[in-house]
């Protein structure tokens, strides 16, 4: 298999609160996507998605994070680059896209300036190429006439519209790598549909890999080529779509699994398993679902469980995978 | 566009002359009648009789008011009764003084409290940030009084570097101006740059972690573009408009200072008149300062709705 367009291993992330406690919200991360795929992260509130997208980006607060481990990107380790270097990947190589529209453009500037700004960031081109750039991205994300809405203010637009400005900007310098955090989450559900469209013929277009991140399996089942589930900061299972959806391996995915939406009800999420995630204050041993899980036998709160392999696609961190001699 | 600034200016008609009616009432609410003041020693009650006539003090007040405002409006402010000089006169020379004094500690002022705050703001929680802080609560602290005594106390009589007193204009002589205002005004600018500081670095903290802030990294701009383009524009709007506010009570004259410093501007102006029951003169500088402060904060709503798009739009 080629290299991955981007590698973690072992990433950790601690925030140092200021009542003194650790939160370890992301502990030992092992993740690589591939260029031009679509890998959907989905997992519970707190699982450390968001985390996870922030470290690569470089964007988590440098006075309360502490970040251990390999985040290669294009064979470049993101984690020893300085300051300058990563940002001169952001929004050229890569960009992130996130939940909040609403909040998320600079309400002094209209749209068209924060496009243009990106662009001229970037590229040697003059203010007027830029210009007819944005403008360009503007119609690609479907915005009607481009050429006016330029000139709007953020307040002007609905949370969809302002949701395709965000997508207008990340995709203007075709990067390699989208980050999608929630991107419909804050949306209504006719709008979320026409997005997750956009960035998908767009993904295609530019041939862009994508991290999405979204609670909705029945989105990841439609976008995504790999999957990779989250638990309490780590990951229990990762393959591809078609593994996790015909043979979870983790008893957590099942359980996500177990409450799927039909696809003809997209708006669906996350089911809600009994009991509720482990403190992240404290360190852990064994596996972190014992208290939730059907399957639990004593050594599964005694011994470390590490993510295995169970085929050439797909791995766990269960002590009893594969699932399928349990349930036979 | 237009429309707002009309009507923001047309809201202004009533509170201008509210302010007016208290100012003539308060007036005439205080003890001592100015005709018994003027007539001098004898009181001879011809003469008050006459006094009264001509200063209208025979008249109902609403109509002594409509007097005074109609006088107003044609530039007369009245006469001092003890300067025996028109009140505009007095005004227009004091108020310059009391300009240059505000302005100078304004611009100290927002040098000192934009800046640091800005700076505490990006090394939240570091010494710089510290240190600011606790220097900058002390600016708060300090009583101008004692900050102007100390001020004199080191750089005119230890040093000699600044003269303790006196005024100089600038169309005379700048350099020398400069030397005489200078420590007023830090002493009148240090008090509000302790106050800007505080809100700069409330609100750029604010404005550091907000959504906008996280997409400009993202997008890959650089730290110095993040703040002063993003986060800067978006937070320092309030504190112009408080800085606008506290403009205003400068020019109302810092009694205290101007006395320390013997600057002669509207506080001495206005001290003098209140302990001579110089009503006219009472009147006129608080009208003219009341006014310019509703000025200032027409132009600070303006400037806000200016730099808001969203509010521009209403
Ligand atoms: N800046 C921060 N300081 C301290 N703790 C943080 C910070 N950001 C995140 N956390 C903690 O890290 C953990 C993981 O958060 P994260 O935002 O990654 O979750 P998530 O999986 O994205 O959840 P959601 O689905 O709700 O977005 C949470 O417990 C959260 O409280
Ligand atoms: S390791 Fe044990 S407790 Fe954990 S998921 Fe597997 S079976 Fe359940
Ligand atoms: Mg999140």
């Amino acid at each position: 298999m080629t290299t991955p367009l981007l590698d973690i291993t072992g990433l950790r992330v601690r925030f140092q609160g200021a009542d003194g406690r650790v939160v370890t919200a992301v502990d030992g991360v092992d993740l690589s996507v591939h260029a031009g795929r679509i890998l959907g992260l989905v997992g519970e509130s707190g699982s450390g998605k968001s985390v996870t997208s922030l470290s690569i980006m470089g964007l988590l607060p440098k006075d309360s994070a502490e970040i251990e481990g390999r985040i290669l990107f294009e064979n470049e380790n993101l984690l020893s680059v300085d300051e300058h270097r990563q940002r001169d990947l952001n929004g050229h190589r890569m960009a992130m896209i996130f939940q909040e529209p609403m909040t998320s453009l600079n309400p002094a500037y209209t749209i068209g300036e924060q496009i243009v700004e990106l662009i001229l960031r970037h590229t040697t081109k003059s203010r007027l190429e830029a210009e007819a750039q944005a403008i360009d991205m503007l119609r690609q994300v479907r915005i009607p006439t481009p050429e006016q809405r330029f000139h709007d203010y953020p307040h002007r637009l609905s949370g969809g519209m302002r949701q395709r400005v965000m997508i207008a900007m990340a995709l203007a310098l075709q990067p390699t790598l989208l980050i999608a955090d929630e991107p419909t989450t804050a949306l209504d559900v006719t709008i979320q549909a026409q997005i997750l469209e956009l960035v998908r013929a767009l993904q295609e277009k530019q041939t862009t890999a994508v991290i999405l991140i979204t609670h909705d399996l029945g989105v990841v089942a439609e976008l995504c080529d790999d999957v990779a589930v989250m638990y309490a900061g780590q990951i229990v299972e990762k393959g591809a779509v078609e593994d996790i959806f015909n043979t979870p391996q983790h008893p957590y995915t099942v359980g996500l699994l177990g409450s799927l939406p039909r696809l003809d009800q997209p708006q669906g999420r996350l089911a809600a398993i009994e009991g509720s995630v482990p403190d992240m204050t404290k360190p852990q041993t064994g596996c972190r679902f014992a208290d939730r899980c059907p399957f639990v036998l004593p050594q599964c709160r005694t011994q470390a469980v590490p993510l295995q392999a169970i085929s050439a696609t797909q791995s766990s961190r269960c002590l009893r995978a594969p699932l399928e001699r349990l349930v036979a | 566009m237009l429309s707002v600034i009309l009507k923001r200016v047309l809201q202004l008609v009533p509170t201008v002359f509210f302010v007016s009616v208290i100012i003539f009432s308060l007036q005439h609410l205080l003890p001592g009648d100015p005709a018994l003041i003027m007539a001098g020693e004898d009181k001879d009650p011809a003469v008050i009789a006459q006094i009264r006539a001509q200063y209208h003090l025979d008249q109902p007040l609403p109509l002594q008011y409509l007097y005074w405002i109609k006088g107003v409006l044609h530039g007369d402010l009245g006469e001092s009764m003890r300067l025996k000089a028109p009140v505009l006169e007095l005004v227009a020379t004091k108020l310059p003084v009391t300009l240059q004094l505000a302005c100078m500690a304004m611009l100290i002022a927002l040098t000192l409290g934009v800046s640091f705050g800005v700076l505490c703001a990006v090394y939240k929680g570091r010494l710089l940030d510290s240190i600011v802080n606790v220097v900058g609560l002390v600016g708060i602290s300090t009583p101008n009084f004692w900050l102007g005594i100390m001020l004199i106390f080191l750089f005119s009589v230890h040093l000699g570097w600044l003269p303790a007193s006196g005024y100089v204009s600038p169309f005379e002589d700048l350099g020398q101006s400069l030397k005489t205002t200078i420590m007023p005004a830090f002493v009148l600018g240090n008090a509000i740059a302790g106050v800007l500081m505080r809100h700069t670095r409330g609100a750029m903290l604010q404005a550091l972690a907000s959504d906008y802030v996280r997409t400009a990294r993202a997008k890959g701009l650089y730290e110095h573009v993040v703040v002063i383009k993003h986060a800067m524009r978006n937070a320092l709007t309030p504190v112009i408009t408080l800085g606008a506010l506290e403009f205003g009570t400068l020019l109302s004259g810092a009694v205290l200072t101007e006395q320390i410093f013997t600057i002669p501007g509207f506080g001495k102006l206005i001290v003098d008149a209140v302990f001579n029951r110089d009503y006219a003169v009472v009147q006129g500088v608080v009208l003219v300062t009341a006014t310019t402060y509703i000025l200032l904060n027409l132009l600070a709503d303006l400037g806000y709705i200016l730099v808001n798009p969203r509010l521009r739009d209403e």
